[in-house]
């Protein structure tokens, strides 16, 4: 039985992701606390405002020791979106220096601008290319999804990138540890793509 | 590559229909007469199968948005029902208001006359909801002698300001993308304000979305071509005019500008 379990830990756009599964066909629920965990089958964690704001109420929302549990002791599925994906990254330099969770490595660094050919913030579809296959998309594949962001997620160490996205330069739009998945971009904003893409998760 | 994008612009008004109020959606001219269209969330959601990239939803009342129940429910089905990004405003008052929004299930806020009167409001949600997520619209007219100044209040009272003086202000404080409306534009299908765009546009490292004016498809090309836009906003062109985002979408491809073909 697929039951996702949606983090709530006030720093996320709980509701579009909520709609994104429930739409799929899924069973959704907000998870506030690490109980809550129970009878979930796939994890989401959001992410939506500054990297240190987003770890300090993930800190404070006293679930992260049953999170690491599940997806670094159990190797459940787990996907984090957006900051909820750089927050997976040992650093992150968004308003100073932070640690970040360190599940797959890496640093979340700043785009860079350039001109009016690369704009900071990355706003809009960009094409995703998958080096690695991922539900219903092929190795070498490619898709648009939507994105908007200031900061990337660059070299994870633990985990892989399995799709690349390049604005000015190339960064990480999905790493890959084992089942735990993280996106740059927005899936739920992301219309038929976007649905493809948690599909994939789903079928972890 | 990052595709140009295509946003139609759903304007609310409250109507009173008997003792009670509904939500319906309008197009305006010049920002004064409006005309009714209909449900903005049965709009929405041809324009999400026309492949809209995304939305721009203002309440156009001068209501306060953050505890407008009505409004804040047409955001949530909008949001339920569809699966694109929502930029919504109209009547934000505060930084908290940024946070109702999006627990409502608005992705980015877009603040225009509380911006302009306290831009202290950029800093703020800024730092607490990212760049990414405050839009800052700013609307305009030209002086008789052409230069283009800020108004505000739905463009109805103006300010003095210089337009590119004050997108300059508003991104240093913060603001992720920009909005350029030409009140004088509007509704007019005249053409886009290709020229006050460039200037903005080459001169900042934000994204900048401009409106007002679209009337055929070859305007949405101009504006990207010669005013540099990242992405093109219009109301009444995808509400009234034989057009759709579809064939739109097909002309500025053509034009060989980078746009998004399939889902």
């Amino acid at each position: 039985m697929t039951v996702v379990g949606i983090i709530d830990y006030r720093a996320g756009n709980i509701r579009s992701i909520r709609n994104a599964f429930e739409h799929i066909g899924c069973e959704t629920r907000l998870v506030t606390e690490a109980a809550e965990l129970d009878g979930i089958s796939h994890v989401v964690l959001p992410g939506v405002g500054a990297f240190a704001f987003c770890m300090q109420r993930l800190s404070e929302s006293g679930m992260l020791p049953a999170l690491e549990q599940w997806a670094l002791v159990e190797h459940r599925p787990l996907l984090g979106i957006c900051v909820g994906m750089q927050l997976m990254a040992r650093r992150g330099l968004e308003l100073g220096d932070h640690a970040g969770l360190n599940w797959m490595g890496g640093k979340v660094l700043p785009l860079v601008a350039n001109g009016a050919r690369v704009r900071v913030p990355h706003v809009g579809w960009n094409d995703v290319t998958f080096d690695d296959p991922f539900g219903a998309f092929t190795a070498g594949s490619k898709a648009d999804f939507y994105f908007d962001h200031s900061f990337a997620f660059f070299d994870p160490e633990f985990g892989e990138t399995i799709g690349r996205c390049t604005h000015g330069q190339d960064f990480a739009a999905v790493v890959r540890r084992g089942n735990v998945v993280a996106a740059q971009f927005h899936p739920e904003k992301s219309q038929d793509a976007g649905i493809r893409f948690l599909e994939g998760f789903l079928a972890l | 590559m990052l595709k140009k994008r295509l946003i139609p612009k759903l304007l609310i008004q409250h109507r009173q229909i008997g003792s009670m109020t509904r939500p319906v959606l309008v197009t305006t001219r010049q920002f004064d007469q409006s005309f009714d269209v209909g449900d903005p969330v049965s709009q929405a959601k041809i324009y999400q199968a026309q492949m809209a990239d995304e939305l721009i939803v203002l309440n156009i009342d001068r209501t306060p948005i953050g505890s407008d129940e009505l409004l804040l429910g047409i955001i949530e089905r909008l949001a339920s029902e569809t699966f694109m990004p929502l930029a919504v405003g109209g009547g934000v008052s505060s930084a908290e208001d940024f946070g109702r929004l999006l627990d409502h299930g608005a992705d980015k806020v877009v603040i225009n006359t509380v911006a302009a009167e306290n831009p202290d409001i950029i800093d703020a949600a800024a730092s607490q909801f990212g760049a990414q997520c405050v839009v800052v619209s700013i609307d305009y007219r030209r002086d008789a002698d052409g230069t283009p100044r800020v108004h505000t209040d739905r463009a109805s009272r103006r300010t003095g300001r210089s337009v590119v003086e004050w997108a300059h202000e508003a991104a240093q404080r913060g603001a992720g993308e920009i909005v350029l409306v030409d009140a004088d534009r509007d509704g007019t299908g005249n053409g886009l304000d290709c020229a006050l765009c460039a200037e903005v546009a080459y001169s900042l490292p934000i994204p900048v979305i401009l409106s007002g004016g679209c009337g055929i498809a070859s305007h949405f090309s101009d504006g990207f071509l010669d005013g540099g836009a990242e992405a093109i906003s219009a109301g009444t062109f995808f509400a009234f005019r034989d057009q759709n985002p579809i064939q739109t979408r097909s002309h500025v491809r053509n034009s060989g500008i980078d746009i998004r073909m399939e889902t």
